[in-house]
């Protein structure tokens, strides 16, 4: 029996009751879009703003936490600046929850300036929309630098990046997760960072009245919004490089590949969000075509290295499955097929016919689902499980990994076909041109409701450890 | 006496006739500006009601408060608003600054205006059109993804079964297979790079488009002009293009801009699928260039959230 941090079985139980709720406003997304829900159809783009926020927030700060969690093992972050994270991220939900549902503010996930000045909502609900959104930057700003710093005690930066490995060298030996997780933090205080300039702006207009410009707001979202997504995923992969060895019985240890690799994503990640800007012709074009070539670039060190690896760790192991294992499995497949998905939107001759049609929310959904989420919980399963020694229920434990999955690609699989048909994003209706939108929005929303079936069962069987882990909580 | 009457009174009819015609003209200039992002008059409901003869339907004390402050009496719960309010998915109509005046010269305009047009006949909702058929291009995306999602599953599905049957695993074979497998991504990667680049839909400087036409977005709809627009005060001064008709084969050359929030001009073809796209943005002029070859009825939708009426943002143009 191991004993788990009680901040991570906290974040554990606000991403368990925060996660479902979320998921019903999918649901309920869909349900509009198939004019199913003629009465309510007014509450859809603050809904669609609620569901992407929160989403976004919930599944990074899930990140980021496990993150700490592996970290204590090998460094040690401080408590006081956990309990601080939770505590702003629970404030800014607060406000965030008051400017939907108060002032039902909706100007969507990336609030694309000037939009929050100029909807149908009232002026205080965008302020209070920018507060809460600052409250969880400046938090997470800081939590992510004391992780930094927690690493920084340990081993130098060079180090964490595994630059030693690069000169044969193996001592300090840095396990691959240590080195996911530096770069990973990297990349979200540089996100971060540009999250509160923009904010920053929006401020500055607020006081002075003087414009902002459009163009560089939209670049500093984007690197905002794009960097934070991808990072969760990439601690997602953390977690599996860290757990998944302990069920195949064999090691994954960092070697020169991993850091060449880890290290190019770094780089590649801070560009590759110009795929963003395509259809934004005004932007110097040189920017554009870096978009493309590192969004094709970022796919080498992810298939190559990371899923090539997940695989031969796996192939003709004495592998030990059950939850934990399957879901990192898993959760390792959804972020290889979405990321195809993203390769191909980010082909600039293909975006100009997929840009902001459902096939975004399509390849997004299918590796933040059936990526991250499966990885997230699979890890959050196994820390239950090793605390709480329960015996596992193989058959109810693949039966819900299989509505899950079910669930899950039925669902993305109609964003991608509407996608496909040009049916735009957000739209809480679809007009006659495009009626066939409203069709695979009830089919998706079935199938959305499958995966909320399977991920309750998944509650049941984690929850019960869950209690267990927290009673023995260190 | 009487003759003098008579001429004082032509005098003070012309006169008055002529005020009136300013007001109307101001009116018009209002309305363009403030008022057909949303409302047609005889065109049918858009995202608020079409304005056709609405002087006969409400009394002019009430119209002129709405007309003056919708945000207010919606929410001092006037019966007939919030009616209109529920009918209308909800969206306020925004309060728009307008001064009693400007009211009564916009009314006057709607009920000229009125006066020439013939109602539409029942807006009735266009009834849902069948499934296209998936465009070439579209169609290429969709199977390649399929395709390699389906060789995904099966390696994964394979490796998975693999563990049935455990044994050591030779490592230095491995690393063998994972450079070739790093060689053939890589060089599959570049020659998509190569091959896909080029065909990048940008503007270039030796495409001589045959047409230009300036396209200003805004909350919620798209004003064609031959004549740019920049500013919200140029509508009603730069004329704009009731009914966009272009030749078939013709190279056009779209600038798009918007005179508030980000939209996107999305050009649906008669397939109704995208054939081209791009973003709207206030202070910016986005060129597209797109030879429009097939003949039909195009559509342009908003692709860029832009608030409550961003799903009925639309606008027609006919190829022929
Ligand atoms: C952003 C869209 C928008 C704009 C711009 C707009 N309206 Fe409206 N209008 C609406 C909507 C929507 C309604 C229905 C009531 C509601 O939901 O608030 C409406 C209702 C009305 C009505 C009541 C119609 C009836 O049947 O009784 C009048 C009159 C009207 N608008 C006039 C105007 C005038 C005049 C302007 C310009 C000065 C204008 N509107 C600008 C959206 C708009
Ligand atoms: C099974 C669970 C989920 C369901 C049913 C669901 C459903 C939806 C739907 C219907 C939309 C609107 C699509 C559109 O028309 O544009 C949407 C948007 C979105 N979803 Fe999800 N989703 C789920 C999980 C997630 C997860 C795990 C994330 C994690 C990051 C996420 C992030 C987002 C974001 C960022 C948006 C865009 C919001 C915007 O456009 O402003 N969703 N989702
Ligand atoms: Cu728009
Ligand atoms: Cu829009």
């Amino acid at each position: 029996m191991r004993a788990v941090k009680s901040q991570t079985l906290y974040w554990m139980a606000i991403t368990f009751v925060l996660f479902p709720v979320l998921i019903l406003l999918g649901i309920y997304m869909r349900s509009v879009q198939a004019g199913a829900l003629p009465a309510l159809e007014g509450w859809f783009y603050p809904m669609m703003t609620l569901h992407g926020v929160g989403m976004v927030g919930v599944w990074y700060v899930a990140a980021v936490a496990c993150a700490a969690n592996v970290l204590a093992k090998y460094a040690a972050p401080s408590p006081a600046i956990g309990r601080l994270a939770i505590a702003g991220t629970v404030v800014g939900v607060l406000l965030l929850l008051a400017c939907v549902f108060l002032g039902r503010f909706a100007a969507g996930w990336y609030f694309l300036y000037p939009l929050p000045f100029k909807g149908e909502w009232p002026a205080w609900s965008a302020v209070v929309f920018l507060v809460s959104l600052t409250v969880l930057g400046a938090t997470w700003l800081v939590w992510s630098l004391d992780l930094l710093r927690a690493i920084a005690a340990r081993y130098s930066l060079g180090q964490a990046l595994g630059w030693h490995y690069l000169a044969g060298r193996s001592d300090p030996v840095l396990p691959p997760a240590v080195l996911i997780i530096t770069v990973s933090l990297i990349a979200s205080v540089a996100a971060l960072v540009a999250g509160v300039i923009m904010l920053v702006l929006f401020y500055l207009e607020l006081a002075t009245g003087a414009p902002n410009d459009a163009l560089l707001m939209k670049n500093l979202i984007f690197f905002f919004g794009h960097t934070l997504v991808n990072l969760a995923l990439y601690l997602g992969v953390a977690l599996a490089y860290e757990v998944l060895p302990e069920y195949a019985g064999r090691p994954w240890k960092t070697n020169k590949v991993v850091v060449i690799s880890w290290n190019a994503v770094l780089a590649i990640v801070l560009v590759a969000y110009f795929h963003h800007l395509y259809m934004d012709v005004v932007q110097p074009g040189v920017l554009l075509y870096i978009g493309q070539v590192a969004s094709y670039a970022s796919a080498i060190p992810a298939a190559v290295v990371t899923i090539f690896g997940a695989l031969l760790l796996v192939y003709r192991a004495r592998m030990r499955w059950n939850l934990a294992s399957i879901l990192f499995f898993l959760g390792l497949a959804g972020w290889a097929i979405g990321g195809v998905g993203a390769v191909i939107d980010s082909t600039i001759s293909a975006n100009v016919r997929l840009h902001n049609t459902l096939w975004v929310p399509a390849h997004f959904h299918t590796y933040m689902v059936a990526g991250l989420v499966f990885l997230v919980v699979a890890y959050f399963y196994h820390v239950c499980q090793e605390a709480a020694a329960a015996p596992e229920r193989t058959g109810y434990q693949k039966l819900l990994a299989t509505l899950m999955v079910l669930g899950a690609y039925g669902f993305f699989l109609m964003f991608y076909l509407s996608g496909a048909y040009s049916v735009p994003r957000r739209f809480a209706a679809y007009p006659a041109e495009l009626a066939h939108g409203a069709i695979y929005s009830g089919i998706a929303a079935a199938f959305a409701a499958l995966f909320l079936l399977g991920f309750v069962l998944y509650l049941v069987e984690t929850g019960k450890r869950w209690r267990r882990a927290l009673a023995h909580a260190s | 006496m009487l003759r003098h009457t008579a001429l004082l009174a032509a005098a003070a009819l012309a006169l008055a006739g002529a005020a009136r015609a300013d007001t109307a003209a101001d009116g018009k200039v209002l309305y363009e500006q403030k008022c057909a992002a949303c409302h047609t008059i005889g065109g049918g409901d858009r995202i608020g009601p079409d304005l056709h003869g609405v002087a006969a339907r409400r009394p002019e004390a009430w119209l002129l408060h709405f007309i003056t402050a919708p945000d207010k009496m919606i929410a001092a719960k006037d019966e007939v608003a919030v009616r209109l309010y529920e009918k209308y998915n909800r969206i306020i109509m925004p309060n728009l600054g307008l001064s009693e005046a400007d009211a009564r010269a916009v009314l006057a305009h709607i009920q000229a205006m009125t006066a020439g047009a013939v109602p539409a006949a029942a807006a009735a909702r266009p009834s849902p059109l069948p499934q296209p058929e998936l465009a070439a291009p579209q169609s290429a995306v969709l199977t390649t993804f399929l395709v390699l999602a389906a060789l995904i599953v099966a390696v994964f599905g394979w490796i998975a079964l693999s563990t049935r049957s455990p044994a050591e695993v030779d490592v230095k074979r491995a690393y063998g297979v994972r450079k070739v497998f790093f060689v053939t991504a890589a060089v599959v990667l570049v020659a998509l790079l190569v091959a896909t680049l080029p065909r990048a839909p940008y503007a270039r400087a030796d495409l001589k488009p045959d047409r230009i036409v300036h396209v200003a977005a805004r909350q919620f709809d798209f004003v064609f002009s031959d004549e740019p627009i920049v500013r919200a005060t140029d509508i009603g001064r730069v004329p704009t293009i009731q009914r966009l008709a272009l030749k078939a084969g013709t190279l056009v050359e779209f600038r798009v801009t918007s005179l508030d929030v980000n939209h996107g001009f999305g050009l649906y073809g008669p397939q109704r699928q995208l054939v081209a796209q791009t973003q709207a943005m206030p202070g910016y002029v986005n060129r597209l260039v797109v030879r429009l070859a097939e003949p039909g009825q195009y559509k342009a939708f908003c692709l860029e959230y832009c608030a409550a009426g961003h799903h009925l943002m639309q606008v027609g143009l006919t190829v022929e």
